[in-house]
């Protein structure tokens, strides 16, 4: 037999070194993150120094201004913030995750359609005790809330409706903007004859932004929930899609689109019309090499399918929400101040061409007097509408079964009839889990 | 008379053996440690995931709720096998193109030609890049509206118009199995650029002499000289490209429409995007157990070769 030469005492040492490491391992398992289970993220609520996380961070064009807001915080306040940022489309996932690891804490921006489904994780503040506190308008006020408490202050309210190009549209010899789905169809044709790599209309042709198509399928008459119960399948919906798998097969507009690359191409004067929310003006002009496109930017009433028909829009902002824990108190003094102050309301609005949500800050000169404010919020704002899938934890997936099945469509997989029976009832599941 | 008894050998003393251990032992109490690790932060998780795939489960919700098979199920009556046919397809295009791409430049660098140093340097450039920033730069290439290989094949006639080829179901693997070629031809080119070095040039002068000609002698002395290693190499990207992520999900997310959808992509979607963390972790145990037996397959050919 042969032996090691290691004595037991050797061995015994040893053998403890090996049972710290597993004891090392296992209280990194137990420093492991709380769960979704807490519905607290830890730490002292009274705490001056807490995290602003927020996807504009993330945006070249949006991050001095919000800088510009911290660093004034910081120096009045004498604390520190950390600033945390994901891309757009990456956002609600890594959010879900942080949050629901405890390594959120702080104020968090979100897009208004996610909120039930944060809300839900159980670990926003009810802000219901300062929110009256604001001034904020009504709509702004209601897109805060989910289920009758108010998890989120309304930064910005606006709405996703159609911007177009005036210079391409005279260049195409189309005086006015068209108002029915017909004459819409006939301006992206006569834009098409430009050439030169014209997409007449850079709608969204991707899952992430494909949600887009919304709005066109409440043009055609679905109503997409109705008491309860998914009318995505129905002859609208179908016909909607149906009309879009039209635009994209005549090449009207352009397969693998997102808002991004929407923006770069009306940025390039490629596109006459695209999608955007109201602060599209303000990103697609800095990125543009055509200073002359600011006010070529025209925000359009989204056709409808006859004259009379109320043109539809899709509700859009951010609320800064809260997280349970570290800095709770001083978040929310943060987040009341960034969205109420009316200096710095309009000094964000003068850098982004964001509107407020206070009925103050909305009364402000410099916006009450903005050309493209106003008639974004006469056309498009006045009769925009939120999605019914919000009120659902599983909104982001319900939107992401319907992309995926239009996508399908467009790229010849699948029927429209077939896809939007499919969809509907993915739909239908997902509300259920 | 008396006869003395022959002196007895004192008997060798015996060997303490109590305060030893024997090697098997000793190693494995070496290895202590590091399995006490492997348990605690790979085979614990490992366990607690697969269990979960029993379990309905929402990533941002505390509570779950047994469903048995249904996770399963909810697969393998759906798209597991689009799935695995679109997993393969990728893992075949993607670890046979650069293959072949990889030895024709390894067999080119291995006859000496002149500045072939240099040459091996930069052909490695692709493979320190990560994976990350490959797969964005192929995606700015790609792209419908602005990219780069539109542009040139515009400008040289072979398209009228953009072609999507990140938004087609037939262009979209492809472009991605272009992407993953780039990225991991120098890795199999280094390789079996050292295999070719190893094969003695006396066989090649031989074979030679008996008029062998150069496709001859790759067939009669090159190939089962290398074989060994190209068989390492295909099987080690076969397993690696089975499991691949980065390259699929910042090109094409799996789309359009799911048709470069992969397991990788498939788990991550349904984990991280739809939070349905008991149908990703049944997916993962599926993709796990298909990939158990591609290590057997590499462990019998490693064995093999250590024994022959």
């Amino acid at each position: 037999m042969t032996t090691s030469g290691i004595s037991r005492r050797g061995a015994l040492r040893m053998f403890g070194i090996g049972a710290l490491g597993a004891v090392g391992a296992g209280v990194l398992g137990a420093c492991a993150p709380s769960g979704a289970g807490s519905p607290s993220n830890g730490g002292d609520p009274k705490s001056k120094d807490f995290d602003f996380t927020s996807w504009s961070l993330n945006e070249e064009a949006a991050k001095p201004s919000i800088e510009k807001i911290i660093a004034a915080w910081e120096k009045a306040e004498k604390s520190t913030i950390r600033a945390v940022s994901y891309p757009y489309n990456e956002y609600l996932s890594q959010l879900t995750l942080k949050l629901g690891g405890g390594e959120t804490t702080g104020a968090v921006h979100l897009d208004i359609a996610w909120l039930a489904a944060m809300a839900q994780m159980g670990k926003l503040v009810d802000l219901g005790s300062v929110a009256g506190k604001g001034g904020y308008t009504d709509v702004a006020l209601k897109s805060g809330t989910y289920d009758g408490k108010h998890y989120g202050l309304p930064w910005n309210t606006g709405s996703i409706g159609v911007i177009a190009n005036s210079q391409l549209l005279e260049k195409a010899g189309i005086k006015e903007h068209p108002t029915t789905v017909e004459e819409f169809e006939s301006a992206l044709r006569e834009l098409k004859g430009l050439g030169g790599g014209v997409v007449p209309y850079a709608a969204a042709t991707k899952v992430a932004q494909l949600k887009d198509i919304f709005p066109w399928m409440q043009t055609f008459g679905c109503a997409m929930l109705d008491g309860g119960k998914v009318t995505i399948g129905d002859d609208a919906s179908v016909d909607a899609v149906t009309w879009y798998k039209k635009l994209h097969d005549e090449k009207l507009i352009a397969a693998d689109v997102d808002r991004f690359d929407a923006r770069a191409l009306f940025g390039q004067g490629k596109a006459a019309f695209y999608d955007d929310a109201i602060i599209g003006k303000g990103v697609t002009s800095a990125q543009s090499k055509d200073k002359t496109l600011a006010d070529a930017m025209q925000p359009m009433e989204r056709p409808v399918l006859k004259a009379g028909d109320t043109p539809q829009a899709l509700l859009w902002g951010g609320v800064i929400a809260i997280v349970k824990g570290k800095g709770q108190d001083a978040a929310t003094e943060f987040a009341l101040h960034t969205t109420t102050d009316r200096a710095t309301t309009s000094e964000y609005f003068a850098a982004r061409a964001l509107p407020p949500s206070t009925t103050a800050g909305l009364a402000a000169p410099e916006v009450a007097k903005d050309t493209f404010t106003t008639e974004w919020t006469r056309k498009i704002t006045s009769t925009a509408t939120g999605s019914p899938f919000w009120q659902f934890a599983q909104n982001a997936q319900i939107e992401e079964a319907v992309a995926k099945q239009v996508q399908a469509v467009l790229v010849g997989k699948s029927k429209p009839k077939d896809a939007m029976k499919q969809a509907g009832e993915e739909a239908a599941a997902l509300i259920k889990r | 008379m008396s006869t003395a008894a022959p002196p007895q050998k004192a008997p060798p003393p015996r060997e303490r053996t109590g305060g030893r251990l024997s090697n098997g032992a000793f190693a494995l109490l070496l290895t202590a440690p590091g399995l006490a690790l492997f348990a605690a932060i790979i085979f614990y998780p490992l366990l607690s995931a697969l269990f979960t795939g029993f379990f309905r489960q929402d990533l941002r919700l505390a509570g779950r709720e047994f469903v048995g098979l249904d996770n399963f199920a909810y697969w393998l009556d759906g798209d597991f096998l689009t799935i695995l046919e679109q997993t393969l397809v990728f893992t075949v295009g993607a670890t046979l193109v650069p293959f072949v791409i990889g030895f024709a430049l390894a067999l080119a660098l291995n006859t000496g030609l002149k500045g072939s140093g240099f040459l091996r340097g930069l052909f490695l450039f692709p493979w320190v890049i990560p994976g990350v920033v490959v797969s964005f730069l192929w995606m700015w290439i790609f792209n419908a509206n602005y990219g780069v290989l539109n542009g040139v094949l515009m400008k040289a006639g072979f398209i009228e118009e953009s072609v999507a080829w990140l938004g087609q179901p037939g262009t979209a693997m492809l472009a991605v199995i272009v992407t993953k070629t780039w990225a991991s031809f120098p890795w199999m080119m280094v390789m079996l650029l050292a295999g070719l070095q190893t094969v003695p040039r006396e066989l090649h002068e031989a074979a030679s002499m008996d008029g062998a000609g150069s496709i001859r002698r790759f067939f009669a002395v090159t190939w089962p000289q290398v074989r060994g290693v190209a068989s390492i190499v295909l099987l080690l990207e076969f397993i690696w490209n089975f499991q691949h992520f980065d390259t699929i999900y910042v090109l094409t997310g799996g789309g359009p429409a799911g048709t470069t959808e992969t397991f990788a992509t498939a788990v991550y979607q349904t984990a991280f995007k739809g939070f349905d963390i008991g149908r990703a972790t049944a997916l993962g145990g599926l993709w796990m157990l298909l990939l158990l037996l591609l290590v057997a397959v590499y462990l019998r050919i490693t064995e093999r070769k250590g024994d022959a």
